[in-house]
C-alpha cells in the first residue's frame, strides 16, 4: 500500500469487526479499503471471502520444476559419462537411486517457490511501509479507507459499527 | 490434552512475551557466559586441528576414521527432528499445544543442522573446498558426483532440510517482528523494521501467508520423516554386519524425534523460567512433549529388541556377532547407558504425576539426550572398529580433542539458542494468539 492518506477505525472485538468487514463489502463507497487483523483468524477470512489464493500455484510449478532438476540433474551426467553400474551396459540409468533427489528437489523448490510465492503476492518486501497504528500489530483489529475524512460517511459508518477509535492518517 | 484455561487475553501476549527484549535474568548471562566459553575452546581446537591435520584425533586410524565426528553430526541432525515435526507435521494435525513451543523447536533445529554441519565440514580437511566437494560439479578427472551414493542423498537432504526448515521459521517470525517493530524505536526499529519485510498484517497478507503456510507444513512433513531415513541409509546402505539393515530408517527417525523431544524439554524449562513464560508455555503444553517423547522412546525400545531379534533370527553369524558385541563386548557400557537411558528411564513417565514432575522430567530428558548420543557411538563404533579386514581391527574410545570438539559444537548450539532467546520472540505472537480466548463481544473458549 502506497497511499496512507485516510481514516482507520480500530475495533477491539472479532465478532463485530467480522460484522464490519462484512457490511463494508457490501457498500460502494468504501473504495481501496483495507482490513487489518493482530492475527489469522479464520473468522476474518470467511468473512472477507478472498478468493483461493494464487500461493498454491507457485508451491505447484516450483515443485513440479523441483521434479524435473532432481532426476534432470543425475540423468544428464549419466547421458554425459556413462559410467558401467552393476556390471551392465553402461547408458542403463539407475533411477530408483535418482529418485532420491527427485524426491529433496522437488521440496527444496516447492519449498523456496511457496515462500516467493507468499512475498509477491503479499507485496513484501516492502521498505517503504507507513505503519498505520502499532496496535494493529498487538490485539486491535482495524479497517483503513483511503481518501476519506473523519467526517464522512464511512467515518460516522465505522463508528456505529463498534469502532472504538476513529483517526485520520496522512 | 484437556481445554486449558487461560488466565491471560491477547493484549497480554505482545507485553509478557517480548519482556526477553529487555534485561534478562541474570541466569541467561551466566548460561551464555558458559556456552560461549565452551565454544571458544572448541574454536582453539579446530584453529590447531586445521594447522596440525588429522592426525590429531585418537579415534582418526583405520578402520574407525570417523568415529567421533560422524556421531556428532548424526546426534545433531537428530535432535533438529523434533522442531519441523513440531511445526509441521502437529501444524497439520492442528495439535494447540505446539503454538507454544513451534518457535523455539525451530530455532533449536536450525542451530542443530548447523553444529551438525560443522562436523563432515572440519573432516573434510580443507574448509575452503567443502563447498565444491559437496556440490554437484566435475572432480578433478572430470567425473561427476556419485549420485548413486547415500552420502550425496544426504548432502541433498541435509541441505535441503535447512533451507526449508530455515525458510518454515523465519516466514513464521515475519508477523511478530513486525509485532516489535511496532513497539520500539530508533536503530532498533530499523533492524526489526528491515527484519520484518514490511509486514502490515492486512487480512489479505494473512490469506496468502496462511495458504504459503499450509504448502510449506505440507511440504517439510515427507521432508522430516525422509532426512533420518536417508542419515540411516549412509550405514544402512553399506554391507557392514550391525548397519546392513532394512529397520534402520524409521529406527532411526524415531530416535532423531525422541532426542528432538528431549531437547526441546531441556530448553524450554529453564527459558521459561528465564524469561517468566509460566503463562503461556503451560504444564500441560510441557505434558504434552513429555509424551511424545515417551511415543517415541517405547517405538525406539521396540526398534532395540527387533534389531536383536532380527539379528538372531536371520541366522547371519557376522551378524550376530557385532549384536553380541554390542550387549556385552569392549563396547558394552555404551550400549547399556543407550538402553537405560532411551528405554527405561522415560518408563516412569507412564505416571501422570512423574509427567508433571518437571525436575524428574528435565533429568530424563537429559538423560535421553546422553543415551541418544551414545546410541548413535554405539551402532558406529561396534560395526566400524571390526570390519572385513581383521589384520586392521582394533579398539578406539574418544580422546581429548573428540571430546573437546563435542562439548563445543554444545556451545555453539546453546550460545545461538541464547541469542535467539534474547533478540527473537521466544514464543509465536501470532500464533499463541489463535489459541488463546478470542477477543469476543461475548467471550468464547479459544481455538484454532
Amino acid at each position: 500500500m502506497n497511499q496512507s492518506k485516510g481514516v482507520l477505525a480500530l475495533f477491539q472485538h472479532l465478532d463485530t469487526f467480522c460484522e464490519v468487514i462484512e457490511k463494508v463489502k457490501s457498500r460502494n463507497d468504501f473504495k481501496d479499503h483495507e482490513f487489518y487483523s493482530p492475527t489469522s483468524y479464520h473468522e476474518v477470512e470467511h468473512a472477507c471471502a478472498y478468493a483461493p489464493s494464487p500461493v498454491r500455484w507457485f508451491t505447484f510449478f516450483g515443485a513440479m520444476l523441483g521434479t524435473i532438476t532432481g532426476f534432470a540433474l543425475p540423468l544428464l551426467c549419466d547421458w554425459d559419462w556413462p559410467v558401467v553400474v552393476g556390471g551392465k551396459t553402461a547408458g542403463i540409468y539407475s533411477l530408483p537411486a535418482y529418485v532420491v533427489i527427485g524426491f529433496e528437489f522437488t521440496i527444496l523448490f516447492g519449498g523456496i517457490a511457496t515462500v516467493l510465492g507468499i512475498l509477491v503476492m503479499s507485496r513484501l518486501p516492502n521498505p517503504k511501509v507507513k505503519v498505520l497504528d502499532p496496535r494493529l500489530t498487538d490485539d486491535l483489529f482495524g479497517v483503513f479507507v483511503p481518501d476519506v475524512t473523519l467526517d464522512g460517511p464511512q467515518a460516522k459508518f465505522l463508528k456505529d459499527h463498534g469502532a472504538i477509535e476513529l483517526k485520520a492518517t496522512n | 490434552m484437556s481445554e486449558i484455561s487461560w488466565k491471560r487475553t491477547i493484549s497480554d501476549v505482545n507485553d509478557e512475551v517480548l519482556i526477553n527484549l529487555e534485561r534478562p535474568h541474570k541466569a541467561f548471562y551466566l548460561a551464555l557466559t558458559v556456552s560461549i566459553t565452551c565454544l571458544l575452546i572448541a574454536v582453539g581446537m579446530v584453529c590447531y586441528h586445521v594447522a596440525v591435520g588429522n592426525g590429531m584425533w585418537k579415534g582418526f586410524a583405520p578402520p574407525a576414521y570417523w568415529l567421533v565426528d560422524i556421531t556428532n553430526f548424526v546426534f545433531w541432525v537428530g535432535i533438529g527432528h523434533a522442531g519441523t515435526l513440531i511445526s509441521a507435521i502437529l501444524f497439520l494435525f492442528r495439535a494447540q499445544w505446539r503454538n507454544t513451543v513451534n518457535r523455539s523447536a525451530e530455532a533449536m533445529t536450525i542451530f542443530a543442522v548447523i553444529c551438525a554441519a560443522v562436523f563432515p565440514g572440519i573432516h573434510m580437511g580443507r574448509l575452503y573446498l567443502g563447498a565444491y566437494w559437496a556440490l554437484p560439479l566435475p572432480n578433478t578427472n572430470n567425473l561427476w558426483v556419485n549420485f548413486r551414493s547415500p552420502l550425496f542423498w544426504d548432502v541433498c537432504a541435509i541441505s535441503t532440510y535447512f533451507t526449508i526448515s530455515l525458510l518454515f521459521w523465519y516466514i513464521g517470525l515475519v508477523p511478530d517482528l513486525a509485532s516489535i517493530r511496532d513497539r520500539v524505536k530508533g536503530v532498533k526499529r530499523l533492524v526489526y523494521g528491515l527484519m520484518s519485510l514490511g509486514w502490515r498484517g492486512t487480512a489479505r497478507q494473512w490469506h496468502h501467508y496462511e495458504t504459503g503456510y499450509g504448502f510449506l507444513a505440507a511440504l517439510a512433513t515427507p521432508l522430516v520423516l525422509s532426512v533420518h531415513s536417508i542419515v540411516s541409509w549412509d550405514f544402512a546402505m553399506a554391507l557392514q554386519p550391525g548397519w546392513h539393515t532394512t529397520i534402520f530408517p524409521p529406527y532411526f527417525v524415531a530416535g532423531a524425534i525422541l532426542s528432538g523431544c528431549a531437547m526441546v524439554y531441556t530448553l524450554l524449562l529453564p527459558v521459561r523460567w528465564m524469561f517468566k513464560l509460566e503463562n503461556y508455555i503451560r504444564e500441560d503444553h510441557l505434558e504434552a512433549c513429555i509424551k511424545l517423547t515417551l511415543l517415541t522412546s517405547t517405538i525406539v525400545f521396540y526398534a532395540y529388541g527387533i534389531e536383536f531379534f532380527v539379528a538372531w533370527y536371520s541366522g547371519n553369524v557376522y551378524e550376530w556377532a557385532i549384536f553380541e558385541k554390542r550387549a556385552v563386548g569392549p563396547y558394552a557400557f555404551y550400549f547399556w547407558v543407550m538402553t537405560f537411558c532411551n528405554c527405561f528411564f522415560p518408563l516412569v513417565w507412564w505416571s501422570k504425576r512423574m509427567r508433571y514432575n518437571k525436575a524428574v522430567s528435565f533429568v530424563v530428558c537429559v538423560l535421553i539426550n546422553v543415551g541418544m548420543w551414545f546410541e548413535r557411538y554405539n551402532i558406529i563404533i561396534s560395526s566400524l572398529i571390526e570390519d572385513f579386514l581383521p589384520g586392521s581391527w582394533g579398539h578406539a574410545e574418544p580422546g581429548l580433542w573428540e571430546i573437546g570438539l563435542t562439548i563445543g559444537s554444545f556451545g555453539l548450539f546453546f550460545t545461538f539458542f541464547l541469542l535467539f532467546c534474547k533478540f527473537f520472540p521466544i514464543i509465536s505472537l501470532s500464533e499463541i494468539k489463535l489459541i488463546m480466548d478470542k477477543p469476543m463481544k461475548n467471550s468464547i473458549k479459544g481455538g484454532h
